[in-house]
């Protein structure tokens, strides 16, 4: 079988004009003498001779014309460079990644107009804070009476304290003048201040005292002339200080409100006591049924209660003893009626 | 520059004529006139070797067109070694049969039906009873031409390549071996088991 194929291969080379004199002799010579190799050989040559009847198919029309033109594209293209450029190919990029970003936004704008007819206004303010994590401010369509949220406390100030000397003149108003000199004198001497009196005018009809003191001995003072008050007809203090420039008059004080006033250490505390007796007492004298108003009054429930502050700084107590420096001058005067 | 061209291909020892040296020199150099003659001196080999591989007109037609570009494009790198001829076949043989294996399931165009009875008989006459000594007696009819070719598309694509190269392009066996890349005894080989198998096909299509 391997013979056939090779005499075959063989004769094929030999009609194809491709072995060389000698190979061609010997096939020529097996061709003469083997009845079964030129019957190959014969069909062979046949073979050969009917393929070469196979004419050759024309060229489509345009064949030349296309190639020319798709040759002529190349050049140009090869000419601009365009295509493989590194400028033309970034060019590229940028102009696709620009036709994405646009695809995206118009995307992002479509859906958002969709949503806006399609989803009701609260499930999208819901979705807004679920996804965005954002605060929804809710729209009031009418004015509001009040705020969302309380004022706040409107920062409580001090007010300023003067610490100012209490220049007071007590005015004793009675029918027993001797006694009522008698018993201020003698007030003045157990509270140990009648040898700080500056000085003691005694005049026909009018004994006056002046004197400096601390508070702390003022209030002991008042404290002893409390025994005074029933002798006379009537008190009245005058009370302010010469460097504000106001002075307040309290008719028909008592020894209580005396007290209450000497013991404010401030001095428009002072004063706006003074203010409200003087306009007590006065309706009090004028109404003299309501006369018990005056004598249960508590000037404590009057007052409005002082604001408690926050900070650390420190107010000044009113129940506290004052301190006993010199901050008093007060003139009493015993007038016989 | 002729004179030149001349010399420098006698030292390489390549096979190429003058006239097409120098077309081939001046289409390197971007002459665009001979590039067209180029094209047309083989356009018609070209798209008649590649239709009778590939079997479909409209595709033979593309590839033609495909395997000029290709040659034009990397005419450059054409260094003269070897024949200007073999190497454009070489990239359109290998142009096709890349294609054909891409297309594996396309179908060759069926050029006719059975063929004429009496065709029938003058074939059975020179090839089979081989009483008609001469094929010249046989009328190179579109018939018998589409017989043949029919024959041909049923042959192995290998075969086919081969036998298109060497009957119908009257290729050498070495040219035949350069253009494929293979060796000539596979070329030898294959151009025996194919005119074999033609035969057979043919003796059984007049039958």
């Amino acid at each position: 079988m391997k013979d056939i194929e090779y005499i075959e291969e063989m004769l094929n080379s030999y009609i194809d004009g491709e072995l060389d004199e000698r190979k061609s002799n010997e096939i020529k010579r097996l061709i003469d003498h083997d009845k079964e190799v030129f019957g190959l050989y014969d069909s062979l040559k046949r073979y050969k001779s009917l393929m070469d009847t196979v004419s050759q198919t024309p060229c489509p029309e345009g064949l030349h014309e296309n190639i020319t033109k798709q040759l002529e594209r190349q050049i140009l293209l090869a000419d601009t460079d365009s295509y493989s450029h590194k400028a033309g190919r970034r060019h590229l990029i940028v102009r696709r990644l620009m036709t994405a970003a646009a695809i995206v936004v118009l995307g992002g704008i479509l859906s958002l107009v969709v949503m806006d007819i399609f989803v009701p206004k609260s499930s999208r303010d819901k979705l807004m804070s679920n996804t965005m994590g954002k605060k929804v401010i809710k729209q009031v369509l009418y004015e509001k009476p009040f705020p969302d949220e309380a004022p706040q406390d409107k920062k409580v100030v001090q007010k300023k304290h003067y610490s100012l000397p209490l220049v007071a003149v007590l005015t004793l108003q009675t029918d027993k003048p001797i006694e009522v000199d008698w018993l201020v004198a003698k007030a003045l001497n157990t509270t140990g201040l009648f040898n700080q009196t500056s000085a003691i005018d005694r005049q026909k009809g009018s004994v006056r005292y002046v004197l400096k003191c601390s508070r702390n001995s003022l209030v002991n003072l008042l404290g002893e002339l409390s025994f005074v008050w029933p002798q006379c007809n009537n008190a009245k203090l005058d009370i302010g200080a010469e460097q504000a420039g106001e002075y307040v008059t309290v008719d028909n004080i008592t020894a209580e409100q005396t007290m209450d006033i000497c013991k404010a250490d401030d001095f428009s505390v002072r004063l706006r006591m003074a203010k409200d007796l003087a306009v007590i007492n006065r309706i009090v004298a004028e109404n003299s049924e309501r006369l018990y108003l005056a004598d249960s009054f508590d000037y404590e429930k009057l007052i409005a209660q002082k604001p408690s502050l926050a900070s650390t700084e420190k107010i000044p107590d009113a129940n506290q003893p004052p301190d006993s420096s010199p901050t008093v001058a007060i003139t009493i005067i015993v007038i016989s009626k | 520059m002729v004179k030149f061209i001349q010399e420098q291909l006698k030292n390489a020892g390549a096979n190429i004529s003058i006239d097409e040296a120098s077309l081939v020199a001046q289409a390197k150099a971007g002459n665009v006139d001979s590039m067209e003659r180029l094209i047309l001196k083989y356009q018609q080999r070209i798209y008649n070797t590649i239709l009778k591989i590939c079997g479909n007109a409209d595709d033979a037609a593309e590839l033609t067109q495909d395997t000029f570009v290709r040659v034009m494009q990397s005419l450059k790198k054409f260094r003269a070694q070897s024949s200007f001829y073999t190497w454009m076949f070489r990239i359109a043989v290998n142009l096709t049969l890349n294609f054909r294996k891409r297309n594996a399931k396309v179908s060759f165009q069926s050029l006719q039906g059975e063929p004429d009875e009496s065709l029938k008989l003058q074939l059975k006459d020179f090839l089979i009873d081989k009483s008609s000594p001469q094929p010249s007696e046989l009328a190179a009819t579109n018939e018998l031409h589409n017989l043949v070719i029919n024959a041909l598309e049923k042959l192995d694509i290998d075969q086919r390549t081969v036998v298109v190269l060497r009957d119908i392009e009257q290729m050498n066996y070495a040219e035949i071996a350069e253009t494929l890349g293979i060796e000539i005894g596979t070329v030898k080989s294959r151009i025996a088991r194919g005119r074999k198998n033609l035969r057979e096909i043919l003796e059984a299509a007049i039958q």
